[in-house]
């Protein structure tokens, strides 16, 4: 399939939007793979129901790899729904907004919010799973299970993919914007085709219901 | 006061100010907690290493937490629901079966919000899912617009009280209560209002006729069989499947957390049954229920941050402080926390309403005394299935209401803002009369849950 940048020949907008689009797939990748954990989510928890039936066993190991998939899943995907633009905003007063103007929100909020703020706990959140493996920590129950470190390291990982999203989005207006100051307008309509930030949100919505095959 | 005690106060009207910018509320949440962690630290009523405690709040109340595993599993029981198109079979068999009935298609739509309260994990997308599967129909068959529109915000935003519900999980969680405690509270109260809401559609188009024209008698199937086949495949599983999920978590045989994930799978095999089990299906549901969810710990991560900062800075006390100087009472603080969930309602949905509010409230909701009204015990389920409607009657309620909105986004152009707003004002009356029967009598909320947990 082709990029949908494959026809612009600006050079720096287009290097720009490569890396964008690379860190989108990258993260929509790692996002789906949490997505997954809600499979083998279902499986566990039915298991330990059944199991706990016929023999028992002590279901604290079943019961701690629960929340251990939980926590995998939506931190896996935190950065992910940001590039798909599901994190909720409060529209009132946005839906008003240009495009132009929105586009620029959305770098200030990439700058002044997400960046310092994942930035931050990706920092505190490595010292907190160090810590873990330092001490070579495990469950506080018995049976629990071991290794506690690697779910732990699962808070600044997921907090990294949510700042490399924010680069991704950062980087796909900042072309936008560069695009209208220039009126070039196919850079413009990639860019804006790349960024579901910018698309009028019910119309969003009803593309997103639709999807679901039922009309 | 000086400036470094009233820094929480600054902090919540930022907070307040810059969601409106329209930035996604997780990390406004977040950014806003950091910016007034350093701006404490330049006051010295902050320490840079207290930071740290942010995490160990994130990972103690996010991540590792047994409870919030429900979430997760309900909302991928929802989608998956929703995505087989079990929603749309239970609607086309409500049809059928109420044709005869006055208004039987508006009926229809309550009785599905109802039974489908599951699929509704965000208040905006139910809404536009109900609107797109029952608007037109309703249209097609010329019922009267304000009818149709009325009863689908009304019915598709039941569902955030009906258990399972997910905003009850939160909630439960947030307050330290039992998730069976509070789903029990709010079945009595959620059927209430679907029970009125149908009275009041059956006698207004019993009165008046031509606000919903009867639907063709030769409708659906042919016979009786094909009839009942037809209640057996579309009608009978869900209704046993959601029936299963409540009656193991009331019977205490599972968990919330494993009733959910029973659930999760019974929506599988659901549709497996109706033969749109395939991988494109599964791929499409584990995607979107993980952005929900992404979403909704996304808040609740950022919540975290905020409320830490905030309790920090000393936020908790000057509520507290607040609260008292007002010297309203129990009732008067009630009141006080109902209104101001209310007036949040018209722009935010429940997830950040629940995540930024309750936790502020949770310390003072445990000091209200109700003396002989209610059971000292069952104060906070009580109120917190008020706050439940509360927030409901708020989506609905015009000029802003929340549900309207996303309504009006999806509806086609002739039906004008006017027309929902007529709709929906006796729902909001209805919603009223409701609310005040739970507030005057507490039993509502507390026999079913009294009763069963003896």
């Amino acid at each position: 399939m082709n990029a949908p940048y494959d026809n612009l020949n600006t050079g720096f907008t287009k290097t720009l939007l490569q890396i964008s689009l690379k860190l989108e797939k990258i993260l929509s990748f790692i996002g789906m793979i949490g997505a997954w954990c809600a499979l083998p989510l279902i499986g566990i928890i039915i298991f330990d129901i059944i199991s706990r039936r016929f023999f028992v066993l002590g279901s604290t190991k079943l019961q701690e790899m629960e929340w251990h998939l939980h926590a995998a899943l939506f931190l896996l995907a935190l950065g992910y729904a940001y590039l798909k633009n599901s994190h909720v905003r409060i529209e009132v007063i946005r839906e008003g907004f240009s495009i132009k103007l929105k586009a620029i929100l959305e770098i200030i909020g990439v700058l002044v919010f997400v960046l310092p703020y994942t930035g931050l706990i990706i920092w505190f959140g490595i010292e907190f799973a160090s810590r873990s493996f330092a001490l070579n920590e495990v469950s506080s129950a018995l049976t629990g299970l071991s290794h506690r470190w690697i779910i732990k390291s699962f808070v600044p990982l997921g907090m990294t993919f949510l700042w490399l999203a924010g680069i991704s989005v950062l980087l796909r207006n900042i072309v936008y914007l560069m695009a209208i100051n220039k009126n070039d307008e196919d850079v413009t309509n990639v860019s804006r085709s790349m960024s579901p930030e910018l698309h009028d949100p019910t119309e969003e919505l009803v593309k997103a219901a639709k999807n679901k095959e039922l009309i | 006061m000086d400036f470094v005690t009233l820094l929480p106060v600054f902090m919540f009207l930022s907070l307040a100010l810059l969601l409106f910018s329209g930035y996604p509320v997780a990390f406004v949440l977040g950014g806003v907690g950091l910016g007034f962690g350093f701006l404490g630290m330049a006051f010295d009523v902050f320490n840079f290493i207290e930071f740290f405690n942010i995490i160990s709040r994130i990972w103690g109340g996010v991540c590792e937490n047994l409870i919030l595993v429900a979430v997760p599993m309900f909302i991928f029981m929802g989608t998956m629901l929703e995505r087989s198109g079990v929603a749309n079979d239970l609607l086309n068999c409500l049809q059928v079966l109420l044709r005869r009935v006055p208004g039987g298609l508006a009926l229809s739509v309550t009785i599905m919000g109802t039974i489908m309260a599951a699929t509704t994990g965000i208040i905006g997308a139910s809404v536009v899912m109900m609107t797109l599967l029952a608007l037109p129909v309703m249209l097609e068959r010329n019922y009267n617009p304000s009818l149709a529109t009325g009863t689908i915000s009304a019915s598709g935003t039941l569902g955030i009280l009906i258990p399972p519900s997910i905003m009850l999980v939160i909630m439960a969680d947030l307050l330290s209560i039992s998730v069976g405690t509070l789903f029990l509270a709010a079945i009595i109260p959620g059927l209430l209002l679907a029970v009125i809401y149908i009275i009041y559609i059956y006698i207004r188009t019993k009165m008046n006729p031509t606000l919903a024209p009867p639907l063709p008698d030769d409708m659906g199937p042919n016979t009786k069989i094909e009839l009942w086949i037809m209640v057996f495949r579309s009608f009978v599983p869900p209704i046993f499947l959601i029936m299963c999920v409540l009656g193991s978590i009331f019977a205490g045989i599972a968990t919330p957390t494993e009733a959910a994930a029973v659930g999760a799978l019974g929506s599988i095999i659901l549709a497996l049954f109706n033969r749109r089990l395939s991988a494109t299906v599964i791929k499409s549901v584990t995607q979107r229920s993980a952005l929900t969810c992404a979403m909704i710990f996304g808040i609740f991560i950022g919540a975290t941050a905020f409320s830490y900062v905030f309790r920090s800075l000393g936020g908790d006390d000057l509520i507290h402080h607040l609260v008292d100087s007002l010297g309203f009472g129990s009732w008067g603080v009630l009141f006080l926390m109902m209104g101001m969930c209310f007036l949040l309602g018209f722009f935010f949905d429940w997830v950040e309403i629940t995540l930024i509010v309750l936790p502020l409230f949770a310390p003072i909701l445990a000091t209200l005394d109700f003396g002989t009204h209610l059971d000292p015990d069952m104060v906070i389920p009580w109120v917190a299935v008020l706050i439940a409607v509360n927030l409901q009657t708020s989506f609905l309620t015009p000029p802003f209401g929340f549900a309207l909105f996303y309504l009006k986004g999806v509806a086609p152009p002739s039906i004008k803002i006017q027309m929902i707003y007529k709709g929906i004002i006796p729902f909001v009356i209805l919603q009223l009369i409701g609310l005040i029967a739970i507030i005057c009598f507490p039993e509502l909320v507390l026999w079913l849950p009294t009763k069963l947990l003896d």
